[in-house]
C-alpha cells in the first residue's frame, strides 16, 4: 500500500515536473529568438561551471585548510570562524556586483544610493569583531562544561 | 596516500554531508522557490491579465508585501542554494557519471535544474539595480525559467522521494516508534551522501557512488581511524590546559553520536546566519521594520524627490518638455464623448488624500501621500454607469509601459487617484507632474506617470 502510494506520488511529481520544464521550454521559444535562447544555456553553462570547477573547489581548499587548522584550534572556535568567513564571503558575493554595477552608473541617484565598498569594509569589520564576541562567549561558556566532563 | 585521503576525507565531511542535512535544507530551499514561483506568477498576472482576471485592491500593500517577499525571498535563495549544493557535493565527482538512460536523465535533469536556478536568482538580483549584462530579456527568460525550476524540482523531489520521506522527520524524542535506532542514527551521521550504509542503500532511490569514487570512499571508509602528524605532533608536544579542554569536544565530533554533531549543528547555524544576514540586511528596501538594517539593497526608503524613490525619470521618458507645457490636459474619452481637464481645473475639483505605496516589481516600496481627484469620480463625468475599465497613456515617447490598462476594480476603488500632490508639495516632475495614477495594491510600472489620456474600454 504504502509503496503503491508512494510509486504514484513519484509518477505524478516526475510527470507534473517534465510538463513544467516543457512548458518553460516552450515559453522560451516563443518569447525569445535563438541566440537569445543560446545565450540562457550558456549563462546556465556558465553558472554550473562557475560554481562546480570554481566556487567548490576554494569551499574544499578552504575546508581543507581550517581542518588543518582545527588540529590546533578547538573545533568550536574553528565552526564559529569558519562560519563567519563562509557569511562574509555570501555578502561579498552579493555586495561586489553592485559595486560594479554603480561604477557602470544607475538610471538615477536613488538606484544603488549608498557607497557599498566602504559599506562591505565596515562589513568585514563588524564581522570580525563580532566573531571575536562569539568565539569569546563560546570560550567562557564552554570551558566550565569541559573541566566537569574532564 | 592513505593518510593524504583521509585527510581530504575529513576536509570534505567537515560540517556532515548527509541525507538528512540534503533533506532539511532542501525542504527550505523548495519552499523559497515555491514562495518566489507564487508571487512571481502574481505579479506577471498583475501586469497582464488574462481576460477574465479580478485582483484584490484591498488591503492596499497586497502587492508592497507580496513583491517584497519575492525579492527577499528570493535573496535568501543564495545561502539556502548554496548550503544544499554543499550537502549534495561529492555527488559531482561521481565516475562514471552516467550509468545508463534513467541517470542520464536524473543528471541531465539536475543540471537543469542547478544551472537554472543559479541564473534564474543572479538575473533576478541584478534586475534588483537594472543591471542587464547579457543579451536575452529579463522578464521573458525569468519567466520562462521559473516553471523550468519548479518542473525540474517536481522531477527531483519524485525521483528523491524515498530518501525525502524517510529523512523527512528528525524522529528522536517523540516515541519508542518514531525514534531513530543506533543503525539508523549511524546513517544518518554517515559523513557523505555517496557512501550510503547498507541499510540506506535497500530504501528504493538511493544509490551507491560507483566507479572511481564509489571504490575511492569505500576505500577511506574502511582505512581504520589513525592518528594524523599534526595530532601526533601536537601530543608530544606540551599540551596546554586549552587543548586538554578541546578534547571531548573533537571525541564528540568524531564519533557518530545520538545528538547533533557538531559540525552539522555549525552547518545548520551557518547557513541560519547566512540567511538571516542577507535578508535582514537587505529586506530594509521592502519593509519599513527593517529599514535601519538596510545596509546592502539597491534602494533605500526615504532616498529621492520628495522621499520617494525613482524608477524612469522624465528625462529618461523624453517627457521634459511636454510635461511642463502650459499646453498641457488629460484627455478623458468614452466612445464619442471626450473632455479635457488642465491641471488647473484637475485641482478646482473635489480632493482626496490617500496614504497608499509605490511597489516596484524590483522590490522596493515606499509609503506615501497622495493627494488629487478621486479617479471614480472623475470618469463618472464620461461614462454615467459602473466603473469601466481604462486604457492609460502616458506622455513618455517609448517604453513597454507608455499605454496600460487598468481594470474596473481599481477604476471604481476609493482611494485611487489621479494625483497632483505628493508628501503635501506638488508632485515632481520625477514622479509624473503634471498629474499621474496612484491606485492600491498594483505594481508600480502600472502607477502611470505623466499622464495623457484616459479611455473608457
Amino acid at each position: 500500500m504504502r509503496i503503491d502510494s508512494l510509486r504514484l506520488a513519484r509518477s505524478i511529481l516526475i510527470a507534473v515536473g517534465v510538463l513544467g520544464i516543457a512548458l518553460g521550454a516552450v515559453v522560451l521559444v516563443m518569447k525569445q529568438d535563438l541566440p537569445a535562447i543560446v545565450s540562457v544555456a550558456l549563462w546556465m553553462l556558465g553558472a554550473i561551471i562557475l560554481h562546480d570547477a570554481v566556487i567548490s573547489p576554494i569551499v574544499f581548499v578552504i575546508g581543507v585548510l581550517a581542518r588543518r587548522a582545527g588540529r590546533r584550534i578547538s573545533t568550536g572556535v574553528l565552526a564559529i570562524v569558519q562560519g563567519a568567513i563562509v557569511v562574509g564571503c555570501l555578502l561579498m558575493l552579493l555586495i561586489v556586483p553592485e559595486i560594479y554595477a554603480k561604477t557602470l552608473g544607475t538610471a538615477n541617484d536613488t538606484v544603488l544610493p549608498f557607497d557599498y565598498a566602504a559599506r562591505l569594509g565596515f562589513l568585514w569589520l563588524g564581522m570580525i569583531v563580532l566573531t571575536a564576541i562569539v568565539v569569546v562567549l563560546y570560550l567562557r561558556l564552554s570551558r566550565p562544561r569541559a573541566a566537569q566532563s574532564a | 596516500m592513505r593518510r593524504l585521503l583521509l585527510t581530504l576525507q575529513h576536509a570534505v565531511a567537515a560540517p556532515s554531508r548527509n541525507p538528512r542535512l540534503a533533506v532539511v535544507i532542501g525542504r527550505l530551499l523548495g519552499l523559497a522557490f515555491l514562495v518566489c514561483f507564487a508571487t512571481g506568477l502574481y505579479s506577471h498576472f498583475l501586469q497582464e491579465p488574462l481576460p477574465w482576471m479580478r485582483f484584490p485592491t484591498q488591503p492596499v500593500q497586497l502587492y508592497q508585501v507580496t513583491q517584497g517577499i519575492h525579492i527577499t525571498a528570493g535573496i535568501a535563495c543564495f545561502p539556502l542554494i548554496l548550503a544544499k549544493l554543499y550537502t549534495v557535493f561529492p555527488n559531482l565527482f561521481e565516475t562514471p557519471p552516467i550509468t545508463g538512460i534513467g541517470s542520464l536523465l536524473e543528471r541531465a535533469s539536475i543540471a537543469v535544474f542547478v544551472g537554472a536556478s543559479l541564473v534564474e536568482i543572479t538575473i533576478g538580483l541584478l534586475n534588483t539595480y537594472q543591471f542587464y549584462p547579457w543579451p536575452f530579456g529579463f522578464r521573458e527568460v525569468h519567466f520562462a525559467l521559473s516553471f523550468v525550476i519548479i518542473g525540474s524540482l517536481a522531477v527531483h523531489i519524485g525521483v528523491k522521494l524515498p530518501i525525502i520521506a524517510t529523512y523527512w522527520r528528525k524522529r528522536s524524542g517523540y516515541g519508542p516508534e518514531l525514534a531513530f535506532d543506533a543503525e539508523e542514527r549511524a546513517e544518518i551521521n554517515a559523513p557523505l551522501v555517496d557512501v550510503l550504509p547498507a541499510a540506506v542503500q535497500r530504501v528504493p532511490g538511493a544509490r551507491q557512488a560507483s566507479g572511481l569514487t564509489g571504490r575511492l570512499f569505500r576505500w577511506i571508509d574502511e582505512t581504520p581511524r589513525e592518528r594524523l602528524p599534526e595530532q601526533t605532533a601536537k601530543q608530544t608536544a606540551e599540551q596546554t590546559a586549552e587543548q586538554t579542554a578541546e578534547q571531548p569536544a573533537e571525541q564528540t565530533a568524531e564519533q557518530p553520536s545520538a545528538a547533533t554533531s557538531p559540525s552539522r549543528r555549525a552547518f545548520l547555524l551557518t547557513t541560519a546566519a547566512g540567511v538571516a544576514a542577507v535578508v535582514v540586511l537587505s529586506a530594509g528596501q521592502s519593509f519599513a521594520a527593517l529599514r535601519p538594517f538596510n545596509l546592502f539593497a539597491p534602494r533605500a526608503k526615504g532616498i529621492g524627490p520628495q522621499a520617494v524613490p525613482v524608477n524612469r525619470t522624465a528625462a529618461a521618458a523624453q517627457v521634459t518638455d511636454t510635461a511642463v507645457s502650459p499646453d498641457w490636459a488629460l484627455t478623458l474619452t468614452n466612445g464619442p464623448t471626450s473632455m479635457t481637464f488642465s491641471r488647473a481645473q484637475l485641482l478646482a475639483l473635489p480632493q482626496t488624500t490617500v496614504d497608499l505605496p509605490i511597489s516596484c516589481v524590483e522590490g522596493w516600496s515606499q509609503m506615501a501621500t497622495w493627494t488629487g481627484v478621486r479617479l471614480a469620480d472623475l470618469v463618472k463625468q464620461v461614462a454615467s454607469s459602473g466603473s469601466p475599465a481604462l486604457r492609460i497613456t502616458s506622455l513618455e515617447k517609448e517604453g513597454g509601459y507608455r499605454v496600460t490598462q487598468m481594470g474596473s476594480e481599481y477604476v471604481g476603488d476609493p482611494t485611487t487617484l489621479v494625483a497632483l500632490n505628493l508628501n503635501g508639495e506638488t508632485l515632481d516632475i520625477d514622479h509624473g507632474y503634471p498629474a499621474r495614477m496612484i491606485a492600491p495594491g498594483r505594481p508600480g510600472v502600472l502607477q502611470t506617470k505623466w499622464l495623457s489620456s484616459l479611455e473608457v474600454m
